[in-house]
């Protein structure tokens, strides 16, 4: 874990969950071998965007909701590369929901951490479409009067191929999630709850130690993708977390591309000037 | 100037583009230089569409509004297009009983026009075929009118057919029966062309968006992402259609903003990645360039104009949007704006465009419009020796790369603001490609002094790029002795005195040419004659930003009057040459119509200029 230390000093809140993600995902890397150098780190911007300089690999901090489709070129162009993006609930439903639907239909073959603090943090605690309904936010002295955007039903909803959950404080569980994304064979989507001191005073920490178990305690089949998705929409009493679903039957994107088959280099190592004679005489 | 054109009109869906294609390669083929233009509006069935081809044993770059022949596949090209037949011009149309009203039989009577009715739907049912066949046989009797012989026809669909067999014996019967029906019912009509010109046979018949699309396969591209928008959208199909032999990853993406994106992760890990797409598609995507300049991430966007604002016309031509080329996108970065005007360029620039972009790890937009991506050119096949392929500081070496520091990315010291750049995945020091202001190795740092270090370490890249963005080019005509005088264009690398100087960019430049050699315009003067020939010359800006003004400026001084040709409202080329070097930009010639300039209009508009006595400049 070491060598993904850095000089630099976190400037996230005290008891902020960033922490814990940020340790975990040092540790996932670390623990699947992965030197800084072997791996592609994509930020958001959101408060966990802060975290871009806080860490090594070769990392990149882009634009508000936007970090999916730029993670999903980057590794399309390297498929040899793990590429993991990271972005917050502000972003993801809301600016960047598109890209979201787009990603998991898509099934492109990376990680999505959902830094899930259920409000914009880093512009000062206003609602995000992940808030809890009647919740007084900055901007909203009166809760808001949108509906909370159903997270886990929507995801379900577009035939993900890996879902998980887990919480911020819960650094072990974390770390081998995120391991497991970055096997899988396609779009893992890894849903983060995460704590925010600051803004956040539904769910809290605290509530989160209360609510989470563990589902491999029970015995829960991954497999099952009506009982995953009941088990991750229905969050009344108690939370699941850990890998809620998962399937690897069927090729991700890039498996999927018909010109790409057979192709043992990728497309950085394909770049060159490329005789295009043939294609000429088609045009005679 | 010899030139013949054919109009093939009908509505979206009724196969036109088919007899277009199959015609101008027919004649292409047989040693004609063809000029393909199309005019469509925006919806698949009905709505009232044009196939122009304008042939000629000359090289030929845009088209003329006047026509010899219009093939009316319905009776809406009777209704609308008889006016623009030249006399003694040709009708073949397909509406049986049409009568003309009063006005347009004057007009026929007057320029002594031949109606041919062809009862195609009769024919094709006596010989069993189906009513898409028609274009076939129509085509049959165009190439007996234009007194070509049906061989090279036959040879064409056979290309097209050949696998089908029964398919083709009945393509065969129609072509032969195409040509029966000439007999018949146009017998002593006929339109001959010259003598074909052979160098014209072994050249290629393609739009520029496929010309653009060779480019971009030819400059290393692996990856495409695109969201469809005419006109961009037949780049994206042509890159997509040819895959599966490039090998290439294709992305039709959920959105602008998407393909924008994945480009650039796609350059960021280091394969070359274009997109295309058209204005308001480039709106969506200017955040993703202004990040593309803070991390200084090499990147190309195709910006294929159309006219707004808005959806505005979706499916016509203009040059409005180099102002916005140049200017979109929130904040300061190096950019390069470059902007092609034929298939030549739409090859040529394609992996200029991506080795400026590696080079001053900078974003590079490449204008092009609806008239090259969709105008079919005739194009010696392109000289491949010409491209590079250059990747600046990328360092590649294993001992390079071990000695590498993370602040060497965005080293602010590094000559010329262009700092070592490497790839995710090299065995060697990370950074971060920061979208926010960050130090050297892509540490966020708001720090006055670093904001201001970064800035000019970015900024000094557009005065590098500046040195090296090639002036722009002087085309002057040339009177070819023992050829009656006539007058070629040809390229000019000494700045010579000129009476009137064009002065314009992209797609303008066909019609510009042809309009000088048409006019019959040198540009060396004619020495005996009484009263001094006008001389005229064009100067041509392919690279637009940064911008080139000394050779301009050093012309303008020359010359007795400045003449801006834009397909736009406020001649935006005039407004950033008075930006830049204080020019006088009062006369222009513009056009935001949505059409192209034509050769015989802008002729006649330029005539305008040549035809004014001194004194009366810039009226």
């Amino acid at each position: 874990m070491q060598s993904y230390s850095c000089v630099n000093k976190c400037t996230w809140c005290d008891g902020c969950g960033d922490y814990g993600i940020w340790t975990a995902v040092k540790r996932a890397l670390t623990e699947s071998g992965l030197a800084p150098w072997q791996v592609c780190l994509c930020f958001d911007v959101g408060c966990h965007g802060n975290g871009s300089d806080k860490l090594q690999g070769y990392r990149f901090h882009g634009l508000h909701g936007r970090v999916i489709p730029f993670a999903a070129g980057a590794k399309l162009a390297n498929p040899k590369l793990p590429v993991i993006a990271f972005g917050g609930d502000g972003a993801s439903f809301s600016e960047g929901i598109g890209h979201l639907v787009h990603g998991i239909r898509s099934d492109y073959p990376i990680v999505f951490v959902l830094h899930n603090n259920a409000n914009y943090g880093l512009t000062l605690g206003q609602a995000s479409a992940l808030t809890w309904q009647g919740q007084k936010m900055n901007t909203a002295p009166n809760g808001i009067p949108e509906h909370t955007l159903p997270s886990m039903d929507f995801v379900f909803s577009l035939e993900p191929t890996f879902v998980a959950r887990s919480f911020s404080g819960d650094i072990p569980q974390m770390t081998e999630i995120m391991k497991a994304a970055l096997k899988h064979r396609g779009f893992a989507f890894v849903d983060i709850l995460q704590a925010c001191p600051t803004w956040n005073h539904f769910a809290t920490h605290e509530y989160f130690l209360e609510h989470c178990y563990d589902v491999t305690t029970e015995g829960h089949d991954t497999s099952d993708f009506v009982k995953a998705r009941a088990i991750a929409v229905d969050t009344s009493k108690r939370i699941s977390t850990g890998i809620l679903y998962q399937r690897e039957d069927i090729p991700d994107f890039y498996e999927k591309l018909v010109p790409r088959q057979g192709k043992t280099t990728t497309p950085v190592e394909e770049v060159a000037i490329t005789d295009v004679t043939a294609y000429m005489k088609k045009l005679l | 100037m010899p030139r013949t054109s054919i109009k093939i009109t009908g509505a979206a869906g009724q196969g036109i583009d088919s007899i277009g294609e199959i015609v101008g390669k027919g004649l292409k083929r047989a040693g004609y230089c063809v000029f393909g233009y199309r005019e469509y509006m925006s919806l698949i069935k009905g709505g009232h569409s044009s196939y122009q081809l304008d042939v000629s044993d000359r090289v030929i770059r845009s088209s003329e509004t006047s026509i010899d022949i219009l093939v009316a596949l319905n009776h809406h090209g009777l209704e609308l297009n008889i006016p623009e037949l030249k006399r003694g011009g040709i009708i073949i149309h397909l509406t049986e009983g049409w009568k003309f009203p009063p006005e347009i039989q004057k007009i026929i009577d007057k320029r002594k026009l031949s109606i041919v009715y062809l009862p195609v739907e009769n024919i094709l049912a006596s010989l069993k075929a189906k009513p898409i066949l028609g274009n076939v046989l129509l085509t049959s009797v165009l190439f007996g009118i234009l007194g070509r012989d049906r061989a090279g026809l036959k040879e064409l669909v056979t290309e097209q057919f050949g696998h089908k067999k029964d398919l083709l014996e009945l393509n065969m019967r129609c072509i032969d029966e195409g040509y029966k029906s000439k007999e018949k019912f146009a017998p002593t009509l006929t339109i001959p062309l010259p003598e074909p010109n052979p160098v014209f046979r072994s050249h290629m018949l393609l739009t520029g968006s496929k010309a653009m699309g060779l480019g971009a396969i030819h400059a290393g591209v692996r990856l495409y992402a695109g969201y469809p928008m005419t006109p961009s959208s037949p780049l994206l199909t042509y890159i997509a259609d040819m895959q599966n032999e490039t090998g290439m990853v294709i992305k039709q993406a959920e959105d602008e903003i998407t393909a924008a994106q994945i480009v650039s992760g796609a350059m960021y890990m280091g394969t070359r990645a274009l997109t295309a797409t058209s204005g308001g598609g480039f709106d969506l995507m200017s955040e993703t360039l202004s990040l593309n300049g803070i991390i200084e991430n090499p990147a190309v966007f195709v910006l294929a104009q159309r006219p707004g604002p808005a959806t505005g016309l979706p499916t016509w031509t203009a040059q409005a949007d180099l102002l916005m080329a140049i200017n979109t996108a929130h904040g300061e970065f190096a950019r390069c704006v470059l902007s092609v005007s034929d298939a030549q360029d739409c090859f040529d620039l394609m992996p200029i465009a991506f080795n400026l972009a590696e080079v001053y790890q900078a974003v590079v937009i490449v204008l092009t419009d609806k008239h090259v991506a969709e105008a079919l050119f005739t194009q010696e096949p392109f000289s491949q020796g010409k491209a590079t392929l250059k990747r600046g500081k990328l360092v590649t070496d294993r001992k390079e790369l071990a000695k590498l520091k993370p602040g060497d990315r965005y080293d602010p010291k590094a000559k010329d603001g262009i700092s070592l750049r490497w790839l995710p995945g090299a065995q060697a020091a990370t950074y971060c490609a920061q979208g926010d202001e960050h130090n050297a190795d892509g540490t966020v740092d708001e720090t006055a002094f670093n904001a201001k270090a970064q800035l000019e370490k970015r900024m000094k890249k557009m005065k590098a790029l500046a040195k090296v963005m090639p002036q722009p080019e002087l085309w002057i005509g040339n009177r070819e002795q023992g050829t009656g005088n006539r007058v070629t264009v040809r390229l000019s690398k000494q700045d010579v005195s000129l009476d009137v100087l064009l002065v314009g960019w992209g797609s303008t430049k066909g019609a510009v040419l042809d309009a000088m050699e048409e006019m019959g315009k040198g540009s060396e003067g004619s020495k005996g004659r009484k009263g001094r020939e006008k001389r005229i010359g064009y100067l041509h800006f392919t690279y637009l930003w940064p911008l080139r003004t000394e050779r301009f400026a050093a012309l303008a001084k020359r010359a007795k009057e400045v003449v801006f040709v834009e397909g736009n409202y406020q001649g935006q080329l005039a407004m950033l040459l008075k930006q830049e070097c204080g020019a006088n930009t009062d006369a222009k010639i513009l056009k935001y119509d949505g059409r192209p300039f034509f050769v015989d209009e802008l002729s006649s508009d330029l005539q305008k200029y040549l035809n004014q006595k001194p004194g009366t400049k810039n009226q």
